[in-house]
Parts: structure tokens; C-alpha cells; sequence
């Protein structure tokens, strides 16, 4: 206990804001493509999409695409070295391969995109969207929009949304319309996205960001201020038996079973699961797998304070100063990105970013 | 009574092997008294003990102590265990059977290969059933089953073995595992749904 209360969390918050208006980004910095995930309330089980069976994927080209996308979603480690840079698979945080209400479900991001955002002064379709995955979550290189990956991601992701849009609004026995690679890839909130006439009635554009069960569940701010002492506790009771001692993962056989959560193969800096209120929504929801123990609110934020105050790979929109791009990226109190932890500057000893020809298969 | 019976069992059953066995030399006298029961080649009797080869150090290790602390309890198992009190020997042991070959799995199968999959307990062991909170089987036991660290290895074990398991996960008779995770999996699932798994993890390929 001693050992603990001695590890004391030295925090120093080295800059002050720094506002920077968007037009001072150069054209050729990296877009934020990584918008923060959604978090709202929490709705009752009966509101949430269910998607279709996916047994019930159709035996056509279109279906096939679906399957891919699949495939690629809940072992995404197939495309290490070319996309992905890290030991992340999607699955890892978008349980039940992205079909589970408040684990970020993709049939809520489909139906959110395009979007617009300040940040970048730009409308992101859902494809930019899937690319700033690569970017930052998966630590790697996206793929090209209408290549076969990016086709197959999106397909499979437009399959649950409209699958569960349709049986959700009495429409079980109507296909799901197989449109067009493009009008896919641009997303289900595009005025031109084709919706069978009685369910577009029911969800005009406005409302299509909304679905109930999108991103992960908020929860309430901490009763103490997130420790990371405590959440170390946490972390080496429930949840260093699948995620290792050291934040590193299970990898067996050569098969990433459980993803490391800091570290050179976890996801970095820019990701969205590096912002604690974001991590603490993610676990209190989701972990541990299967919800055998549920941590408290309390548990939940300190161990996300404790998950993101580690090393892990650069943010891609490094400037080149750790005081710059906090500044830029990071002027946020959720993210320690640039601050001094048990004297040691967060960013400074960071991994390779997009490390995609290092370790490729 | 029963233990003693049954150490009586093991005892004489060691001594034939020591007997007849051409390895013995190469193997301690506790080694011997564990394969009396579970084979020489580790591979576990049918109706009666399970396979030991192929699952990990890590998963062996956890489970004799949680039969020499009592967490876990089998009537045989929990004396037997005492055997193993000596931290040089119990490891010299479990690592001598986590080193016995199992049969090699030809057609690995892993999350997310197939994304119609109509076995119900394949599509349980590849995809799980989230309407209940079940994650997928593979997601700790690793692809085909094949274990993953302190994660046991099903594959290829005895059916009636992992059936019997998973009914004393779900009646609370089986315990120990880390955050109640498998108890709390084994409590959701059906009866149909645990021969099944068990057969098919049985007979993988």
C-alpha cells in the first residue's frame, strides 16, 4: 500500500493554451479525421439498432464486400504492415464486430457521416472518417477511398445500419437495398444517401446522427479527481490478466488475442481512446469482456487516467515541438499529451507513428 | 475415504508403470504418479481424467494451486496436489507435461475467417452471442481453441471433460477464475450449448 501511496502522480501542466485559429494549420498537416466519440446518455435496451443476422448476408457481390468488411473488422491484423501499424484490431473496442449499442457501433458512426467539423473546416465523409482509424487507433496507413479495404469496411458498416434501421421500423422482410460503392463510402447522413421511401419518412437527415446506443455511454465526472495510483490498483486486479503487466497485451501462437493498451503496439497519441473521459466511458460500458465485474464509476476513471498517462506511439500531426502540438491537438484537459507524469514528459520517449513497414507480414 | 482410495489407486498404478514403462528412468516419481492417471503421453483416459498435454505452464500452475489452496476442489486433484508442495518440483513437473505434444491442429481457424457461420457452436466459439454478454470462446482460448497463455487449450480435449466443466463453472462448483469470468459465461449458456461446445472442441481438427 505504502509502495502506492508513494507512487504520486507529479502533474504538471507545462503550457498555457495556445489558440490557434484553423487557418494557421498548413493545407498539408494531417487532417483531424478523429473526431471525439460520440458520448450521450444512456438509453433503454429496447431503442438500440439491432443489426441483421449475418448469416443473412447475401451471396452476391454486394455480400461479399459485406463479409470482407467483416473479416477485415475482427481480424484486422490481416492487414498489418500495409494499414495497420499496431497490434489493434477493431473489434478490440467495437465489440460484437461493431454491431453492439454503447461499444461505438458502426452503425451509429454510418448514419453520422458525412459530417461536418470545425476543426478542419471541412465535410468528412464516413471513408475520412474509417481513415483517421488507420491514422491513429490502428497506428498505421489508411487505406485509399474505393480501395477493396475501404469498399469492404464501409459496405459491411452501411449492411448493419440499414439491416437494423429497417427490421427497427417494421420492415423485416425488405432487402437491404444494394446501392453503390461511392454512396456508401460518403455515408448515411449524405442528402443524396437512397433509404426505402417509409424509413426515410421516419428519419430525415437531421436525426440520423442521433440513433440511440452510438458511441460509448457517458457517465458521470468521478466523485475524487481520477487517481493513478488507484487506477493502478484497479488495473493489476481486473484487468492485467488479459491486457499483461505492462500494458502489453496477450499475443500467443503469433495471434494478438488481447491488445496492448500502451506501449509501441498500442494506439497513439491522436487516437480517440487516448482522452480519459473517453477510455473511462469505453471500460466502465465494455470491460471487463463479458461484464462479469462491473467497476464503479470511480474505478472506471481512474483507471483510464492510469491507462493514458503511459508512452505510446507519436501523434501523426507531430510538429515537431510536444509544446506546439499539444497546443494544436491536445489543449484539452482530458488528454496528457505534453504533461509532466512522475517526471517524465508524456510524448517526449513516444514510438513510431504509423509504423507500417517495420513489422509488416 | 475416497482420497485414500484413490491414493491407493495412483500408488499402485505408478508402481506398475514404473514397471513397465521405458521412460521411467527419464521421469521423477511424481511425474509417474500423475501419468498413472492422465498417460504417459498426457493425453488424459476418456470418462476419466483430462488431456494435460498441450495446455500451458501458466494454466497448469494456476489450477494445482487452486487445489493446494482449496479454491478449486476434486476429490482427486485436491490430495494429489499435495504432491506438488514443492515449489522446485511442481515446477520440474507441470513443465514436463506443458511440453507434451497435443495433436496438431491442421485447420487453425481465427476470429473473423468466416462471417457466416451456421454450427451453433462454432458460430459461439467465433462470434459468441451478445445478446447475453457472451463474448466469443476463441477470444481467450485463441484460434480453434488452441489456449493463449494461462487460457486453456479445448482443443482436442475430452468431451465428457469439457462438458463437466462447464455444468460445475455454471452450478459454482468450479471456481477460481480470474474476475468470475468463466463462471459468469458458463452461467448463460444451455445445456444443449455445452454438449455442443464440447463436442466440438473435442474434435477439432
Amino acid at each position: 500500500m505504502n509502495k502506492h501511496m508513494l507512487f504520486i502522480l507529479k502533474t504538471t501542466l507545462l503550457f498555457s493554451p495556445v489558440i490557434i485559429s484553423t487557418s494557421v494549420i498548413a493545407e498539408d498537416v494531417l487532417l483531424d479525421r478523429q473526431a471525439p466519440i460520440p458520448a450521450a446518455e444512456k438509453s433503454s435496451d429496447s431503442e438500440y439498432l439491432v443489426p441483421r443476422d449475418l448469416s443473412l448476408i447475401p451471396d452476391t457481390p454486394f455480400g461479399e464486400k459485406v463479409k470482407l468488411g467483416y473479416s477485415l473488422f475482427v481480424n484486422s491484423q490481416t492487414m498489418r504492415g500495409q494499414y495497420v501499424g499496431n497490434e489493434q484490431t477493431c473489434s478490440n473496442c467495437h465489440m460484437q464486430g461493431g454491431a453492439r449499442a454503447n461499444a461505438a457501433p458502426l452503425w451509429g458512426a454510418f448514419m453520422s457521416y458525412p459530417a461536418y467539423r470545425s476543426k478542419n473546416d471541412k465535410v468528412n465523409t464516413y471513408a475520412e472518417r474509417i481513415q483517421g482509424c488507420f491514422t491513429y487507433s490502428m497506428n498505421g496507413l489508411p487505406p485509399e477511398q474505393d480501395s477493396p479495404e475501404m469498399v469492404a469496411l464501409t459496405a459491411y458498416s452501411y449492411w448493419l445500419a440499414m439491416g437494423g434501421l429497417l427490421d427497427k421500423h417494421g420492415m423485416q422482410s425488405t432487402e437491404i437495398p444494394e446501392i453503390s460503392d461511392a454512396a456508401i463510402q460518403l455515408g448515411g447522413k449524405a442528402d443524396s444517401f437512397e433509404m426505402p421511401d417509409a424509413l426515410a419518412k421516419k428519419l430525415p437527415v437531421d436525426k440520423r446522427n442521433a440513433l440511440a446506443g452510438r458511441g460509448f455511454p457517458k457517465i458521470a465526472e468521478p466523485e475524487l479527481p481520477a487517481s493513478r495510483e488507484r487506477g493502478e490498483i484497479v488495473y493489476k486486479e481486473i484487468c492485467a490478466s488479459c491486457h499483461g503487466a505492462n500494458g502489453e497485451g496477450i499475443k500467443a501462437n503469433g495471434v494478438q488475442s488481447f491488445p496492448p493498451l500502451w506501449g509501441a503496439e498500442a494506439f497513439n497519441w491522436g487516437a480517440g481512446m487516448m482522452r480519459v473521459n473517453t477510455a473511462a466511458y469505453f471500460i466502465y460500458e465494455n470491460m471487463p469482456l463479458g461484464k462479469s465485474v462491473q467497476l464503479t464509476n470511480q474505478q472506471a476513471w481512474d483507471v483510464a487516467i492510469f491507462m493514458n498517462t503511459h508512452e505510446r506511439p507519436q501523434d501523426p500531426r507531430f510538429t515537431g515541438s510536444i509544446e506546439e502540438t499539444r497546443s494544436i491537438y491536445h489543449d484539452t484537459p482530458v488528454s496528457y499529451y505534453g504533461i509532466v507524469v512522475d517526471g517524465v514528459l508524456l510524448g517526449e520517449n513516444s514510438y513510431p507513428s504509423q509504423a507500417v513497414d517495420e513489422k509488416g507480414e | 475415504m475416497i482420497f485414500d482410495q484413490f491414493r491407493r489407486y495412483c500408488i499402485a498404478a505408478s508402481c506398475l508403470l514404473l514397471i513397465t514403462s521405458p521412460t521411467f528412468a527419464s521421469t521423477s516419481p511424481t511425474i509417474q504418479t500423475c501419468t498413472s492417471c492422465h498417460g504417459a503421453d498426457g493425453l488424459g483416459v476418456a470418462n476419466f481424467t483430462p488431456a494435460l498435454a498441450g495446455l500451458s505452464e501458466a494454466y497448469l500452475t494456476s489450477q494445482i494451486e487452486l487445489y493446494m489452496t482449496g479454491r478449486r476442489v476434486n476429490s482427486m486433484m485436491t490430495p494429489m496436489s499435495s504432491l506438488l508442495k514443492d515449489p522446485k518440483l511442481q515446477k520440474q513437473t507441470l513443465a514436463y507435461f506443458a511440453a507434451l505434444p497435443a495433436a496438431e491442429i491442421t485447420e487453425l481457424e481465427k476470429p473473423g475467417e468466416h462471417a457466416i457461420i451456421l454450427d451453433p457452436a462454432r458460430r459461439l466459439i467465433y462470434q459468441g452471442d451478445w445478446s447475453r454478454d457472451i463474448p466469443a470462446c476463441s477470444t481467450c482460448h485463441g484460434p480453434s481453441g488452441q489456449g493463449v497463455a494461462a487460457f486453456p487449450r479445448l482443443a482436442n480435449q475430452h468431451s465428457e471433460y469439457i462438458e463437466g466443466q462447464l455444468l460445475m463453472w455454471q452450478s459454482g462448483m468450479r471456481r477460481g477464475d480470474h474476475n468470475n469470468v468463466m463462471g459468469n459465461i458458463a452461467s448463460k449458456l444451455t445445456k444443449t450449448e455445452i454438449s455442443q461446445l464440447a463436442q466440438y472442441f473435442a474434435t477439432v481438427k
